[in-house]
């Protein structure tokens, strides 16, 4: 209190100090937010800054990695393959997680706990532990083989790891928590009487849904399918293990930075994929502020 | 207009749809328990006998026994820091009125969204120069950064859920910051924070990138010894020692819901 009153004085002397908040126990907590703030930039800002400046110290001139990875076509399919495959992950994920996410946001009681639990329970599994049980599914003589062979489906094994669909397949898996969540929470604040008053105004369910629900649920759909893409840009564990011979940039990445030692190269690809994870992130928050509450992941009650 | 018996029918099918996208979403991880329980050595399914050997053979590691005891040497420090500096950002950021305060927000999730291989390549050559690469020190400081964004997301929530007017009111009966802090702040807040230090250690010991990049095999973690052992030996092993991850994974994510419904629960009356 003592802090408070010179400045509540102030307040009646100046009109330009008037402009001043009054006193409020806000003040000063500022300064909490330095050990945080140094924290992440000694060990995030200036790691993600050197890395940036490692892409640029190769030999050659500055730009010489950046000439690599756009001329080279094996680097350059690498990335094309990696927006394909993020692309195609976000679309399969967004169609399965609308109707869960549509059919949890109106349970109630246990039923909404049961499911809220078969969301939450994967997305805090090991992606290590998840990518393990699709091997063991998938493989030569894994459990899809081995039941297909079985129900005399097919006769001989098919091979479907180590090929594109598998592992979009358990990509997808991973990912459909990371979708659901943000629709939830947007669609448990839509009112249910906006569409009560679509029905009473003589329209049918699928001009409600069309009119009324689906553009309330955009700030979600447009929150998970942002977030979902920059994980999958990003994604290592499951094309390491699954992806075979198509790589994806993140594999790539590794690759070149610990089994080629191509520090300059590895540093550019992650600069690429940083930059436009960086622009992804920015339209990420965008949408959750237009989803109102600011948002994030894992934030569901 | 159209039948109504349409749309039950479309409703139906919605629900079914739902249900089976949930299936999908649950029982693939499930297939590994009943091969921990097999009596053969390769893979195969249905598992042709039960034996609790893989169990037997993980209890008997000494690989699993380090690299679980590395896991919680790394995760329960990592975790504390990521509580205290998440929590301390949060109140900075949502009790202080800060300029950019959006900002410093994206900046505090950020790390939780930037793909963790452009870190690891950043944090390498770092650790290397402090000399603290494979030590626990640098995956320690790594997941630190990793896991505050949880903290802060689940502190910040708590502190968005009352009035800041609890704090005024102690303020003005005389408390100073610290009191004000240790007996009405903390009480309210105190589900978050436990939630939010179980997300960070649960993140902690999943987290393999960083693992792979920074620690060696002295100080490997859980994670990254099963990652070596699915990309050189595939044994049901792993399974085992899978089940097991799994079962400690489930019950820390019970304890957190167990705290967060208990704090949705009583929101006041905690400052006593």
């Amino acid at each position: 209190m003592s802090l408070a009153m010179p400045e509540r004085r102030l307040e009646k002397l100046s009109p330009s100090a008037a402009r001043h908040r009054p006193w409020s126990p806000e003040r000063g907590h500022a300064l909490l937010l330095l050990p945080p703030l140094l924290l992440l930039v000694a060990f995030f800002v200036i790691p993600l800054a050197d890395v940036v400046l490692q892409s640029f110290a190769g030999p050659g001139h500055p730009l010489t990695q950046y000439e690599r990875i756009f001329t080279q076509s094996s680097t350059l399919q690498v990335l094309l393959y990696t927006f394909q495959t993020a692309a195609t992950v976000t679309l399969c994920t967004l169609v399965l997680s609308y109707p869960v996410a549509f059919v949890v946001s109106r349970a109630k009681g246990n039923l909404l706990h049961l499911s809220l639990a078969l969301i939450l329970i994967p997305f805090w599994t090991s992606t290590v532990i998840r990518t393990y049980a699709w091997i063991v599914i998938l493989q030569r003589r894994g459990v899809l083989n081995e039941m297909m062979l079985d129900w005399g489906w097919i006769e001989r094994p098919l091979k479907l790891m180590s090929n594109g669909v598998g592992m979009q397949i358990a990509m997808i898996h991973i990912m459909l928590p990371f979708m659901v969540i943000p629709l939830l929470n947007t669609m448990r604040g839509i009112d249910g009487n906006l569409l009560r008053a679509a029905a009473v105004l003589g329209a049918n369910p699928l001009r409600q849904f069309l009119s009324v629900y689906l553009p309330l649920s955009l700030p979600g759909v447009s929150a998970g399918s942002i977030l979902v893409f920059i994980s999958s840009l990003g994604f290592y564990i499951t094309p390491a293990l699954l992806g075979g011979q198509k790589t994806m940039v993140a594999v790539l990445i590794e690759q070149q930075a610990s089994r080629l030692l191509d520090w300059p190269m590895a540093s550019a690809l992650a600069t690429v994929l940083l930059v436009v994870t960086c622009l992804l992130f920015l339209l990420y928050e965008r949408a959750m502020r237009f989803a109102g509450g600011g948002k994030t992941v894992g934030e569901v009650s | 207009m159209t039948d109504p018996r349409l749309w039950r029918i479309l409703s139906y099918g919605i629900l079914a749809f739902a249900v089976l996208v949930l299936i999908y979403l649950v029982l693939p991880t499930l297939v590994i328990v009943p091969l921990s329980f097999s009596s053969e050595t390769f893979l195969s399914f249905p598992p042709p006998g039960f034996s609790l050997q893989w169990y037997d053979a993980f209890a008997q590691s000494l690989d699993y026994r380090i690299a679980i005891l590395n896991s919680v040497k790394i995760g329960l420090p990592a975790a504390l820091f990521a509580t205290v500096f998440g929590t301390l950002a949060a109140l900075a950021l949502v009790r202080g009125h800060l300029p950019g305060r959006r900002l410093l927000s994206a900046l505090m999730i950020a790390p939780l969204i930037l793909p963790q291989i452009v870190l690891a390549i950043g944090l390498f050559p770092i650790m290397v120069k402090l000399g603290i690469i494979g030590s626990y020190a640098g995956i320690l400081l790594g997941h630190t950064v990793l896991a505050m964004p949880l903290v802060f997301i689940t502190v910040a929530a708590a502190l968005k859920s009352y009035a800041p007017t609890y704090e005024l009111a102690a303020m003005t009966l005389g408390a100073n910051r610290w009191n004000t802090f240790r007996f009405v702040t903390l009480p309210m807040i105190k589900p978050g924070v436990i939630v939010g230090f179980i997300f960070a250690f649960a993140f902690s010991f999943d987290e393999l990138i960083l693992a792979i990049f920074l620690t060696n095999p002295a100080t490997r973690t859980v994670p990254r010894l099963l990652w070596e052992h699915l990309n050189y030996q595939m044994t049901p092993v792993i399974a085992a020692a899978t089940v097991v991850l799994l079962v400690i994974t489930l019950s820390m994510l019970a304890i957190a819901a167990v705290y967060a419904r208990t704090g949705a629960r009583k929101p006041s009356g905690a400052a006593s």
